[in-house]
Order: structure tokens, then sequence, then C-alpha cells
């Protein structure tokens, strides 16, 4: 029998504000143990939460950009459960009114459009870190305890490892292009739990759903997935029956083993905070929370594919860089696009991989680029003389035409300057001269002793234009 | 509502509470008393009840910057029954 | 008269034209001190050497010609519930018995800058939860007013302390009636504020919605300038504080005039459980207020008969994720009998550490919210609570303030009620509502029972109606002449 897999995912992202979610200590991360503390977040007895007014904002950005409604009014609950590394037995999220509800993403999986609802994003407080290796038991850094958090909870819409990994993507791809949250995977800024199902093709009922946790990277996810999907089946097809319940994935051991089962479901008692008071967006908070929502991308990788007539691997390539698309976007108000496409692609990608620096960080603009793309196409400058200008357009603040003022580079297309050069340079060498008589083809070398002759200012194909002129009249 | 000793036995284990001690045979008998005591509210008639956001105060926010005033020995090892390698050690907690 | 004797008002004056000096006096207060706690047994802990230290500091200020406030010099006693930066702070419970706070709470912050001496930490029942200071695991208190009767509680400590002229004020906190009903057994003044008015920061929570810090002393005039020194918004430590209309001017615009204010009798009040003694008294000062001028009405609060329960589900329910952070892992008691998981070393800790009590409302709080119980319980609860404010809202309409006894009976013997928590819990019949409100209550002697026992009467205002409750207490107090009781001990 053929099956479909049906997954749904439960997507953190810590929000990448100055302070905590529910007091004023540092989010940084890696800070020694327990120095980014209060006695707020470390539950002290009698300390009471304030929220962080940024958190409400991004999270109703992410809500907005992910076509949800937002909330005009929600509040916070109470999750309680004892863990050690939380250090109030319960953690501040939302329950039954989260800021945000009923969106929908769309990404593209092998060239075709799909989409994945969301059922609602809310915001909460992260846990602590549970440190094995110092001593013989363990040890509990509190540093991470409140730093804010948003969960994204799709609806069961997804049907791949393959779409799950997109649909991740175009979640971290816009996170990013809304600034909320640093995106680095390493530092565990994206986390996700998966739920998977299986169910005969053609089916429209649900099978018993599996939730996996402990999947710290999308490729993690789609070994997972795709390793849960090939287990329920096999169970199945064994003519055994899936058990509700949580499992672990072991992304070294490459297999996931049972957490919880559903007779130890965990009974969280969530109910209203009473440390806390309700949040309202009033609509010129939602209208300047909308005004900060850019062109998300996949609009610009739909633009690039229609309007600048890039392939798709071009256009998701600048697409999912925010600085890039911006970039390049900025750009095409005055150059063809393709032209600025070429340069980011080619050596602007190349400079920041080699240096490992952000667009935004280095002092390259789109002015900057678009006055390069012009001195090339007027001929000022050549190609290559173009790219040796490139390093100093991220380092400094001269502009273009200064750079190559410095560097020597601006190209010489002056025919009578250029002329004197070719016939210097014919005139100094008798054996090529010889050897056209001959018959040979010797343009390729005086070009070169032209090019030589002009310390590289020479425009190449002015010089080549000369150069048969010259000859011809030989 | 009639509780059961299993009932008990589940609320104590949600609560982290050792339901095998002395105390607990008393507290399962005053628990029948005061959940009947509470019972009583089940007799006030209020319509259908849906749980509407309390919107008498609205919106208290700290602003997005941070304030560290406190170190871990000032904060954390004064009060902490078991404090190693720079934070409260519990035993070994297997994930 | 003696200083501790005094009443603040009075010091506060003595200490302004340099008649006497804050040390003097900390050192009357503590020689009382040492004289009657072995029956009172109201402190946890006294903190004379910070004591002295701070009364002196006090006096080179005044001396330096320092502008001071009111309050400069003056002892107040805290409930140890009230968390003070490297004082212990146990909530009277055996969880937080070396719990000394990193930190203090907003209220001591604030008695601190107005140079207020504190005196040392009251007794209470464990966490707050109880009527009659027995639930202390460290000690009963006893009421200065009959040694065999119990203090009232929860602030049992800050009531007995100010009652036995330990202490002419002192700060408490109300949850359910634990400042009034105290005040009312000990003879003293008490004040619930409306809920936000006094900033929670470092109240070690009971019940979150409803708990509320609030003043003791022996005179109306003396629980309004407390009142004046701790109330304020407090925004970037407290969600729920608010900006109060009276911040800080109560005792300033005190006026001892009922003429024409509008008192409401709510007859469910004054029903079948309360002693005739309690309601003779009560009615009696009804009957005062309409010789002053005030115009005495019954009023109707008919849903009052589903307060207890409403009180005990919220209250327990909160008090159970509230009391959940004490799990022996951070701070206070860790059972010694560590085994080698994590799980039982907080069910350890956590029986081992909580007294009887707090297991019982633990184990109510987090039935209510439990799977399949919550909407039953904990929503209808809630929803319930809704309707009670709409019907104080409703009866604000018609009345300024409400009167009502304070508790159905005067101080009981100790150990009289222990036996059944029902019987405890019924007593608070008369002063939940006014948390489940968000109103203020006042609690002020009306008199005293064939025992020799105080009789409080409780005035409920609307939200933010401080100044109208304090004017028409001191109208009372005035007419009655029952002000600065100090017991016999």
């Amino acid at each position: 029998m053929k099956y479909q897999a049906v997954i749904g995912l439960e997507v953190h992202a810590e929000l990448s504000t100055k302070s905590k979610i529910y007091c004023s200590c540092s989010t940084a991360f890696g800070a020694p143990i327990n120095t980014h503390t209060c006695p707020v977040c470390t539950g002290m007895p009698g300390a009471l939460p304030v929220l962080n007014r940024q958190v409400v904002h991004f999270a109703a950005k992410m809500g907005k950009a992910t076509g949800c409604t937002v909330n005009k009014l929600c509040k916070a609950d109470r999750k309680n459960y004892f863990y050690p590394d939380l250090p109030k037995a319960y953690q501040i999220s939302q329950f039954d009114v989260p800021i945000c509800e009923n969106g929908e993403v769309f990404f593209y999986v092998d060239g075709e459009k799909k989409s994945c609802r969301l059922e609602r994003i809310h915001f909460e407080e992260d846990a602590g870190k549970l440190l094995h290796d110092e001593i013989d038991g363990t040890v509990v850094d509190f540093n991470r305890c409140g730093v804010p958090l948003i969960e994204m909870v799709t609806r069961p819409d997804l049907h791949s490892s393959a779409e799950a990994k997109e649909f991740l993507e175009t979640i971290k791809t816009t996170l990013s292009y809304l600034d909320i949250c640093d995106c680095k995977m390493e530092e565990g800024s994206i986390r996700c739990d998966v739920n998977v199902s299986i169910r005969p093709e053609g089916s429209t009922e649900f099978g018993t759903r599996v939730e996996m946790k402990n999947i710290n990277t999308f490729s993690g996810a789609v070994r997972a997935i795709d390793y849960e999907i090939a287990r329920q089946i096999e169970v199945v097809e064994s003519g055994g029956e899936i058990q509700q319940e949580t499992r672990r994935w072991d992304d070294v051991k490459l297999k996931n083993t049972v957490m919880r089962t559903k007779e130890d479901a965990q009974d969280y008692r969530y109910f209203p905070d009473p440390d806390l008071i309700a949040v309202e967006i009033d609509d010129e908070w939602m209208r300047q929370i909308e005004s900060e929502i850019p062109e998300l991308p996949i609009a610009r990788y739909e633009r690039y594919l229609n309007e600048y007539g890039m392939t798709a691997m071009e256009a998701r390539l600048i697409s999912d860089s925010f600085a890039k698309a911006e970039l390049l976007d900025e750009a095409a108000k005055s150059v063809k696009p393709k032209a600025a496409a070429n340069w980011i692609l080619s050596d602007i990608s190349k400079y920041l991989n080699d240096k490992g620096a952000e667009l935004p960080e280095t002092k390259l603009t789109a002015a900057k680029l678009v006055d390069l793309i012009k001195l090339i196409e007027a001929g000022t400058i050549s190609g290559a003389a173009g790219k040796k200008v490139l390093p100093a357009m991220f380092e400094t603040d001269e502009t273009v035409e200064d750079i190559v003022a410095r560097m020597g580079l601006k190209q010489v297309s002056d025919e009578g300057a250029i002329l004197s050069i070719v016939r210097e340079v014919i005139a100094a060498n008798e054996k090529a001269v010889a050897d056209f008589k001959a018959g040979k083809n010797v343009t390729g070398f005086l070009v070169g002793q032209c090019m030589k002759a002009s310390k590289g200012q020479g425009n190449p194909q002015i010089i080549n234009k000369l150069i048969a002129q010259e000859l011809a009249k030989l | 509502m009639a509780i059961s000793r299993k009932e008990i036995e589940h609320i104590a284990s949600l609560a982290r509470l050792d339901s095998t001690g002395g105390i607990f045979d008393r507290l399962a008998d005053d628990m029948q008393d005061i959940v009947g005591m509470v019972d009583k509210l089940a007799v006030l008639d209020l319509g259908d009840i849906t749980d509407v956001i309390d919107t008498e105060r609205k919106n208290a926010f700290h602003p997005d910057e941070v304030v560290q005033e406190y170190t871990p020995d000032q904060l954390i090892e004064p009060n902490a029954p078991d404090f190693q390698a720079g934070g409260v050690a519990v035993p070994r907690v297997v994930e | 008269m003696a200083l501790y004797e005094k009443t603040a008002a009075e010091l506060s004056e003595l200490l302004g034209k340099k008649e006497i000096s804050a040390t003097e006096l900390a050192k009357d207060i503590f020689a009382r001190t040492k004289a009657v706690e072995d029956k009172v047994q109201g402190y946890v802990t006294v903190t004379e050497q910070v004591a002295l230290a701070q009364a002196e500091a006090v006096d080179r200020k005044r001396a330096a010609g320092e502008a001071l406030s009111a309050l400069a010099g003056i002892p107040v006693a805290v409930k140890d519930n009230i968390c003070t930066k490297g004082t212990l702070t146990t909530c009277a419970s055996k969880m937080l018995y070396n719990f000394k706070p990193p930190y203090n709470a907003t209220v001591i912050e604030k008695l601190a800058a107005q140079d207020v001496v504190i005196t040392g930490k009251a007794n209470m029942d464990e966490f707050a939860m109880g009527s009659s200071c027995e639930n202390s695991a460290m000690h009963p208190t006893r009421n200065p007013h009959g040694l065999d009767r119990v203090p009232g509680g929860s602030s049992g400590g800050s009531a007995a302390l100010v009652a036995a002229g330990e202490a002419p004020l002192s700060l408490g906190s109300d949850t359910g009636g634990s400042i009034r009903q105290p005040a009312s057994f000990c003879g003293v003044v008490g004040l619930k504020p409306t809920y936000g008015a006094v900033s929670r920061y470092g109240l070690i929570a009971f019940a979150s919605s409803l708990d509320q810090i609030g003043p003791f002393g022996r005179s109306i005039e003396d629980t309004a300038m407390l009142l004046d020194a701790i109330t304020g918004h407090d925004p970037l430590h407290d969600s729920t504080s608010v900006k109060t209309p009276f911040e800080g001017s109560v005792r300033a615009n005190l006026k001892a005039d009922v003429r024409g204010l509008r008192i409401g009798l709510p007859k469910e009040y004054f029903g079948a459980g309360i002693s005739d003694e309690v309601r003779k008294h009560v009615m009696a000062a009804a009957e005062t207020y309409k010789s002053l001028g005030a115009e005495v009405f019954e009023i109707s609060l008919p849903l009052v008969e589903y307060a207890l329960p409403i009180y005990y589900i919220l209250s327990s329910a909160e008090a159970s994720s509230n009391l959940a952070r004490f799990d022996g892992v951070k701070y206070g008691y860790r059972t010694p009998h560590v085994g080698d998981d994590v799980v039982s070393l907080y069910v350890k800790s956590r029986s081992e550490g909580f007294g009887s009590e707090v297991q019982r409302r633990i184990m109510l709080g987090t039935y209510v919210l439990s799977s399949g119980y919550y909407d039953a319980y904990y929503k209808k609860a809630r929803a319930a609570q809704r309707k009670i404010r709409e019907e104080f809202a409703a009866v604000f309409e018609k009345c300024d303030l409400i009167l009502t006894p304070v508790a159905p009976t005067t101080a009981y013997e100790i150990g009289s009620k222990t036996a059944n928590p029902l019987e405890m819990y019924a007593g608070d019949i008369c002063t939940v509502s006014v948390n489940i409100a968000g109103l203020p209550g006042l609690t002020q002697p009306c008199g005293f029972d064939s025992n020799k026992l105080p009789v409080g009467m409780q005035l409920i205002g609307p939200r933010f109606g401080e100044q109208t409750l304090l004017n028409a207490g001191l109208a009372f107090e005035q007419a009655s002449g029952l002000r600065n009781i100090i017991a016999a001990l």
C-alpha cells in the first residue's frame, strides 16, 4: 500500500530583543554561567514579571508577515510543570488567546508553489540550560531563562520532509527579513518539534500522530521526518498500531526513542497569569507594525523570476538574503537588474563569504554598485578593473570614481593616445611584423604588448581595432 | 463531587507532594469536605460562561533596555542548597 | 507615658522637634519587646542591631539639618512574607527557614527612602494561609488582649506587635482578610488598600490577584501615614500596580466628617453565622454614624453567599502555581534525603518543607486547575468574580461606604478551630469579598465583648475610596474614643 505522510510543525524562534521577555537582563548568547540573571528570571520569591514591549511588537510583525490575524487583545498564561531548568516551575506562555492566529506560509518545492497554514503564533519565555559535564550531577544555568521566544504552530498541511524543509527555510528567511531573530541555528535560535502521522494515500482521515522533540537543524528535521515516516510504515505494514507518544530524535544515532507515552501525558494546568495584565495593540501600534513589513522573500522571488528574468536558482539565492535583495532592487532602479544580479551573485557574494561578513556591516551601497556598473558600461574601466575596485567599495567611504582614480584603473579610450601606443609597439616589434607578413596571427601578442605599454589602462576593444587598422596599412 | 483516593494521588503527583505521608490520610478527608464547600458554586447560574480577558488594566511594559544588576555570587549562591560550578546543582537529570 | 505607648503621629512630632531621638525611641521599643515578647511571640526575627544603626543614622541626618519624612525614625515591623535584602524572610515556613532575599521589596525600598526603622519580621500563618497565626512553622503568636487567644491571621504577628506596643506601626498583607481580621482580633486599625495601590514586588505571593500589602496602626491617622508611605505606581516591577488618585496625601486630607455620607449595611453580613456580640457592636457603630449625620440604610449583596467558594478556588489555584517554585532546587529547604533523581528531590523537599495547611491549599488549587475540572471550578469562579465586582459596583451607585462585621466572632482560643479546616475557612466570610472585588477595606475597633476582647468593624469602599474610608474611620474614632489601645501585658 502507498502511504501519505501528514506533518505538522511547532517552530520556536528566539527573538532578538536586547533584554529578556519579563525582566531587563541581557539576552546575549554565551555569557558565563548565571551572569545574565536577576530575581525575576531566577524565580526568586516575590519577584514579578513585566512584559518587554518589543516582544509584542516582534511577535505581531511575524504574524503580519505570515498572513495571521493579529489579535488586538491577548494575554499571558502559565504552563505549570516541574523541571530544574524552569525556576518558577511554570513557563509564562499564551494559551487560549495567542497574539496571532490563522496564517498561511507559501513556499516552493521543486518549482511548485505550496502552502502551509499556521494555526497560531504565541510568545513565551525560554527555559534555562542543564549542564551535565561540570559535576557528577547536573548544574543549572539560568542565563537563557526568560529569553523571548515565539512559537509557531502549523496545521498538519505538510506531506514530506522536503516540504517541511522548505517551510522551515521560508520561516527562517522571513524572520531574518523582519530582523526579529538572529537565526543562528548553532546557538539554538530556531528549534522545532515535529508531529508525524501516516495514512493510506487518498484517505482524508488522520492517523495517530507521534510527536518528535530535540530537532536542532533543518537537515536534522528532514532526517527525523524520513526516519519516522519509514518507522510508522514499517509498524503498520507488520500489522502493528501506531501509539500516540512523544519520541526523542537522536541526530547522531539517526533514530528516535520513546520519551513519553500517552498515559504520562502532562497536565499543564494552564491559567491566566495573575501577575500580568492584558496586552492591547491599538490601531496606531498596528499601523506601525504593518509599516515595518518589507516585501517578503516569496514575493521577491516571484518578481525576480517574472520581472528580472532571473533563473530560479539566482532568484532564490538573492531573495534568501534581505540585504542582497534590497541591494538588487535598489540598484535595479538605475541599471539593468541582470547586471546588478550578476555582481551580487558572483563577486559580492564571494567577498562576503571569504570575509565571513554580512552585507549591512560593510560600506557597500546600492549607489556604489550602480556607479561601478555604469563606469564599466561607459567603458571608463574594464570589467577586470571593476573586480579590483570592489574590495575598496566594501571597506572605505570613497566614491567608486575616487577608488578607480587612486588605483589608477581608469581605462584610456582616447583613440589618439592609444594610436600612438600602437604605433610605438608595432615599431618596436619587428619580428612580429615579419611574422604578420609571413601570414601569422600576431594580434593577440600585440594587444598584450599594448596593454603592457598602457599600464593596463588602454581600452582593449580600441586597441584591437587600431592594431588591425595599422597592420592593414603595412 | 467525591474524590477518589486515586485522584488524590494523581493530584499529589502533579503537585509534587508525597501522598504516602501521614498527613495525607487526613488531607484526603479534608479535601472531600473542602471540595464539597467549593461545589456550592455549582448552583450559581451564570448563564454561558466565556473566558473573557480582564481588560480593567492593559499594557504594562518594560522598555527593551538591558539592566544587569546582579552577579551569581550575590543572587544565587547565598541561598542555594547546593552550589557548584557557578550554579545550583541537582541530582543528574537524564533527558 | 512611655514612648512605646505613643502613636506614630505623636512620635513623629517629638522627633521633628528633636525632643526625642530615633535612637531613644528604638531603645524604648526594644525594651518593650524584651518585656513582653515572650508572651506575645509576634516576631519571627527581631533585627535590633540593624534597627539601632538605622536609628542612629536618622539622628545624624536630623542633626545635620536634612529635611526628613514624617516617618523618619519611626519603628515599623514587617510581615515575614515581604522581602528584606539580607534579612531572613521565611513566610513562617520551614520551606524558607534560611532564606535571605537578595533584594528588597518595593515597599521596603520606599520605607528605607523615608528613613523608617525596621524592627524585625512579624510572624504569620505559613505563606499567609490561615486566619489564626497557628499555621506558623515557627510558633503561634498570642493575642495580647488574651494570651490564650489567637491574634487572628494571617498577619497575626503584625497586628499583635502593634497591639502590644512592640511597634507603633506594622505592615501586613491581605489576601482574604489577613490584615483586617487580625486587626479586629487585636483591637488595632488595619487597612487593605485597593488592589494595585501598593506594589506587590517583593511580597512572596500567595494569590497574586488578591494579595495586597497594607498598614497596621493604633489610630486612623497613623494608618494613613503608613499608607501614604507605601502607595505608589511601580510600573517597572509590578504590572498590576496602578497610579492612585490619593498617592501620599491621605493623611494630609483627613477630615472627621461623615455628614451626608451614605453608608450601606448589607443584610447578608449580619446573618446567622455572626455572633450576637459582634452584631450588637457593629450595629451600635452604625447608630454612631447616624448620630454624626451619615445616612445609614440596609442594602443587599446576594452573591456574598458564594464568596467563600470563589475565594478558595481562586486563591488556591494561584497558590498551587505560585508555590511550585519552592522545589528544593534554588533556595530554602532541601531534603537531606536527596535521592538520585530530581523528582524525589522535589517531592521530599516539598512534603517535608510545607506544613499541612499549605499542602491542603496546593492540593485544592492543583485539583481545580487540573484537566477536566478547570471549567467547573476555576473558570466558573472567575466568571462569578466578575459578577461580584459588578454587584459591588452597583451598590456603590447607591452608597459611599459599606459597614460590616470583620469576623463572625472575636478572638477564639488557641487550638479551638484547628481540627476542622472548613470551620476555620468560614471565619473569612466577611472579608474575602473585598479581595475578590479588589476593593479597599478598613478595620478598626468598635468595642469590647464580655471577655474584654476587642470587636472590630469593617468599612468597605469603592476602588480608590481610601480617603473616604479613613475619613469615616476618623469620625468614628473621635466619636467613640476607641484609639491607641495597647493591651495590658
